[in-house]
């Protein structure tokens, strides 16, 4: 045994004694009603106000922009107990849960209306066509005043943080990317956001540049905005003419002093823009996009190491049963799992938010490295985002299911 | 069938490896997840090029001999080997003002006595005297087992142990006569176990901080999400069944107020034993009162809830040299004493600034760095009138407040660097822990609710039937060994109880 240490004589023992008959009084007072509610306290009301599971919503109107692209004013469905819509940062999406032939897809959609906008009740999401896409048309096609629309909380990181981001944003939109942007621009004119945002919105004619004159309008009234049309194929007044190139940025952008490139549109876009800002030698914190979207064609990169022309089989766990799916090479394991009706999670399928993170239990996948956001571990112990990932052979994969609320 | 031996609700550090254990054990064990990941507080997130820990500073290996490390004891026996990275220095603490200080301490006995000595001359001796208190700590502890010690025994054998086990970290030290400037050093810690050490129990704060002296502050290479997927890999390679995306909404009970089972995804599960890594508080407000004893209620009631932090994550796109920062842990106050430095938590009282670059050069690409702020504050310190929408703007501010004093104290710049921000406050831990209040460390462990208390009384405080519980919230407090060893804890009682039949 060891010494005993002739200063601690000095302390009673009685501490110790006491300490217990001290903790069965203190427990003697508590109250014996029930244990408050979570939602009693204020941190975890906030927590649900500003994340809630699930937003229960119903198309109030709708804005047709052209048979192409039409706006959806969202507002809270009473009757399936949707009340307060989530408030957000400007920049952030909305995932939708899409029911259609019997089967729920999700797809984000960029929330169009300010934050300030849901104190009058309502969310605005723009749908533009994809060619062959599934959701954009059947919305288009489908959705009418009334429908019941089941969404997301909001969500994303495309949003402007004052201590991390320059005082001048040059945001460069491309076609239903310029979503984001009325939010952005509604925000600064309505005080809640405090930046100069330059907006280089690229279109083909001055007619496809839907909100266009909306957020001139604004820009009238607001010298914190300010908004460039750039068209590819027609000419106009006080248009610019052509793409977004280098150039046109630094004609647009502030001379000696620091700048933000936000950048939204589609892949395309990206691909021709990010190589005009490389010649800008721009530090990459100050150049930001939107998320990448969807990963196609796999097989078109250097490193992938079959010809995409193979089908295999996915065996998957889901939600306590066991499902075999058929997935072409080509197609990222998430889609072949919605097509096949397992309703698995998703929220920004690029690869970035982790909501779709699944066990792969076995088989070779394929993860274009540019979408491949997966946390390091998860690449250790065999964890992949199937929104992103590509069979290589037949799979057996785990998935959570979606959450029940 | 949903039918099995053990359920284990929360795969927090204590639930993995109450799970992973059971699992071992041979029994049939279901392990129920809210969130989409396991880990609860270990886990990681990415934003742009950056992956950040969202709370491990540092792992200190149970234990406080260097051949008696629990924790890594445990890990071993479950097959699980994550290759951790040690810091050779504690902390750097800075207290500002007249009579401040700028001392570093070094990590290892001798190492840290020698730094000791040096900031403060002739203290060694009795600092030393004080860390040697851990042997009759170790030894009652060793007499003790499992089993409930046997007071007249503890008081003959164990008088040192019952000394200390009986008075604040203060007064021992006072006992001791360490010199003031010296203990205000060691105390520096008190923030990682949210009491002041004026009311922090002593034996508490020992086991704390001789294991992270002996024991080295140490890392997992890939952030703690690392430790628990590990601990998911244990748990289904001894036969075991993780379900994420699956919160446990309902507790339910037999005719014998006895847990039998839950709800959760809409769906029940039953099992002979349920394991709860989730604070009692959220298993008896869903669970029918009828079932839950008064005592059980009236404690849950009168404990209150422990500390919470506001955290700043920031990734910076330049390197740590650069950036002119050369620690790993700085500690920064306004003044000595703990217990000013608590009361004044709203005006920098004490933070914590850590760069894990400095630890683990890697740890982010080449030409950044990333810094982690912790602010130490208390339920209810968050403005009365936060809302959705002032909140975001409240997060700014404190992130600005703390890193300009940051840069000021340090004399270097960082704001411009800035590529990547993420702010955490107890909403955001209410948010993906579903704690009350946003509480990450359980309760708080003030003189009735401390440890030593809360070990005494254990059989009396837990007493629903085929209930058990561990975590951050449960006997040992919080911190990831209490999780990992409370889980341990649990899945021996349950596998002995199991066993006998009961
Ligand atoms: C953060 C974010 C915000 C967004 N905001 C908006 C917005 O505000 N407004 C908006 O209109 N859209 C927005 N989108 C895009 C939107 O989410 C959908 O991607 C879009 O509506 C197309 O969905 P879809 O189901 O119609 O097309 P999909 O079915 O997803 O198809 C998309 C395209 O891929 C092609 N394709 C499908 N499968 C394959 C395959 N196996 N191989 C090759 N090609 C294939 C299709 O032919 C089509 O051209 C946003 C996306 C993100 C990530
Ligand atoms: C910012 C921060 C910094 C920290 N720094 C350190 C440090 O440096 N060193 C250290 O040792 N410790 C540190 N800690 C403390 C340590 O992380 C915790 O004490 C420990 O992780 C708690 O583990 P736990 O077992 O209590 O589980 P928790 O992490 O609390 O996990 C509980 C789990 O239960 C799940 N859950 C909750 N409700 C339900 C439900 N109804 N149904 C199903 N699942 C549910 C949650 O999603 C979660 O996964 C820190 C904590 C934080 C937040
Ligand atoms: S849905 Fe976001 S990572 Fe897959």
């Amino acid at each position: 045994m060891a010494n005993k240490n002739k200063q601690l004589e000095s302390l009673s023992m009685g501490g110790f004694v006491k300490s217990v008959a001290e903790r069965l009084r203190a427990v003697g007072k508590g109250s014996d009603g029930p244990v408050p509610d979570l939602l009693s306290y204020p941190e975890n009301r906030l927590a649900q106000q500003l994340h809630p599971h699930v937003q229960y919503l119903i198309v109030e109107d709708i804005i047709d922009h052209s048979p192409d692209m039409k706006s959806y004013i969202l507002a809270p469905d009473l009757k399936r107990g949707g009340d307060q819509l989530a408030w957000f940062s400007a920049g952030q999406y909305l995932v939708l849960q899409i029911a259609l032939d019997g089967k729920t897809i999700s797809r984000p959609y960029s929330i169009a209306s300010s934050p300030r906008d849901t104190k009058d009740g309502h969310y605005q999401i723009t749908v533009k066509r994809v060619e062959g896409g599934i959701a954009s048309g059947y919305i288009l096609d489908h959705w009418t005043i009334g429908t019941p629309v089941t969404a997301s909380a909001p969500l994303g990181d495309f949003t402007y943080e004052r201590l991390r981001d320059a005082k001048t944003v040059i945001g460069i939109a491309g076609g239903s990317g310029i979503t984001p942007f009325r939010a952005f621009a509604r925000a600064i004119a309505q005080g809640d956001e405090d930046f100069k945002l330059i907006l280089l919105y690229g279109s083909r004619t001055k007619k496809d540049a839907v909100f266009s004159d909306e957020i001139a309008a604004l820009a009238e009234s607001c010298d914190k905005i300010q908004i460039v049309n750039v068209l590819s194929a027609s000419k106009a007044k006080d248009c610019e003419q052509g793409f977004i190139t280098a150039k046109l940025i630094e004609k647009y952008a502030p001379k000696d002093e620091d700048y933000s490139v936000f950048l939204c549109g589609p892949q395309a876009m990206y691909r021709f823009v990010d190589k005009e800002l490389a010649t800008l030698s721009l530090r990459q914190k100050f150049v930001r996009h939107e998320l990448f979207g969807e990963y196609f064609h796999p097989e078109q990169n250097d490193d992938y190491p079959q010809d995409g022309k193979a089908v295999y089989t996915l065996t998957v766990h889901i939600a306590g049963q066991t499902h075999t799916v058929s997935c072409a090479a080509d197609t990222s394991m998430l889609r072949a799992m919605e097509a096949a009706g397992l309703n698995p999670p998703s929220d920004c399928r690029s690869g970035r938010c982790g909501w779709c993170h699944s066990q792969l239990l076995s088989g070779d996948v394929y993860v274009p490295e540019s979408v491949d956001g997966r946390r390091m571990a998860d690449k250790i112990y065999g964890y992949i985002h199937p929104c992103c990932t590509f069979p290589l052979s037949d799979c057996e994969l785990d998935v959570p299911p979606m959450p029940k609320v | 069938m949903n039918q099995y031996d053990v359920i284990v609700v929360g795969a927090g550090n204590g639930g993995l490896v109450a799970a992973a254990l059971t699992a071992q054990a041979g029994y049939r064990t279901l392990l129920l997840e809210k969130h989409n990941i396991p880990g609860g507080c270990a886990t990681s997130f990415v934003r742009g090029r950056f992956e950040f820990e969202p709370s491990l500073h540092e792992l200190c290996s149970e234990g406080s001999r260097e051949d008696q490390d629990s924790a890594t004891k445990l890990f071993q026996s479950l097959g699980v080997n994550v290759p951790l990275l040690y810091e050779d220095t504690l902390f750097r603490v800075i207290v500002k003002g007249e009579d401040g200080y700028d001392v570093t301490l070094k990590a290892g006995m001798e190492p840290f006595l020698d730094s000791m000595e040096e900031a403060v001359p002739g203290c060694r001796e009795s600092v030393k005297a004080f860390f040697d208190l851990i042997d009759p700590i170790d030894d009652a502890m060793n007499t003790m087992g499992d089993g409930v010690p046997n007071p007249v025994n503890l008081l003959r054998k164990h008088s040192d142990f019952i000394r200390i086990a009986g008075h604040s970290t203060e007064e021992v030290m006072r006992a001791l006569n360490i010199p003031q400037k010296a203990q205000d050093l060691i105390n520096t810690y008190w923030g990682y176990l949210g009491v002041p050490t004026d009311d922090l129990n002593a034996l508490h704060y020992l086991s704390m901080t001789t294991a992270y002296i002996k024991g080295r502050p140490s890392m997992p290479y890939h952030r703690s999400h690392e430790l628990s997927l590990a601990l998911v890999k244990a748990l289904q390679d001894n036969g075991g069944t993780v379900y994420y995306n699956r919160e446990v909404t309902r507790f339910l009970y037999d005719g014998q107020d006895a847990v039998c089972g839950v709800i959760a995804g809409g769906e029940a599960f039953w099992a002979k034993k349920v394991i709860s890594n989730v604070i009692p508080n959220n298993v008896f407000n869903r669970s029918d009162n009828r079932h839950i004893s008064k005592r059980s209620r009236k404690l849950a009631n009168a404990r209150k809830l422990g500390m919470t932090f506001v955290t700043i994550y920031l990734g910076l796109d330049c390197s740590m040299e650069e950036l002119g920062v050369n620690d790993y842990s700085v500690f920064i106050a306004r003044d000595r004493n703990p217990r000013k430095q608590f009361d004044t938590r709203d005006k920098f009282g004490l933070y914590i600034v850590n760069c894990l670059n400095k630890a683990l050069p890697d740890a982010t690409p080449k030409g950044t760095c990333t810094l982690f702020f912790t602010i130490p504050i208390m339920p209810g310190d968050l403005p009365a009138d936060l809302s959705p929408e002032t909140y975001k703007a409240y997060k700014n501010d404190m992130a600005e407040k703390f890193i300009r004093d940051y840069e000021e104290t340090m004399g270097i710049s960082v704001m411009p660097h800035i590529e990547e921000i993420s702010v955490a406050t107890p909403v955001t831990f209410a948010r993906y822990l579903s704690t009350p209040r946003g509480a990450i460390y359980g309760y708080a462990n003030e003189r009735w609710d401390n440890i030593i208390a809360r070990s005494v009384t254990e059989a009396m405080d837990y007493d629903t039937p085929n209930l058990y519980f561990c975590g951050g919230h449960y006997i040992r407090g919080d911190g990831y060994p209490s999780g990992y060893m409370t889980g341990e804890m649990a899945a021996k009682a349950v596998i002995r109880d199991l066993k006998e039949g009961k």
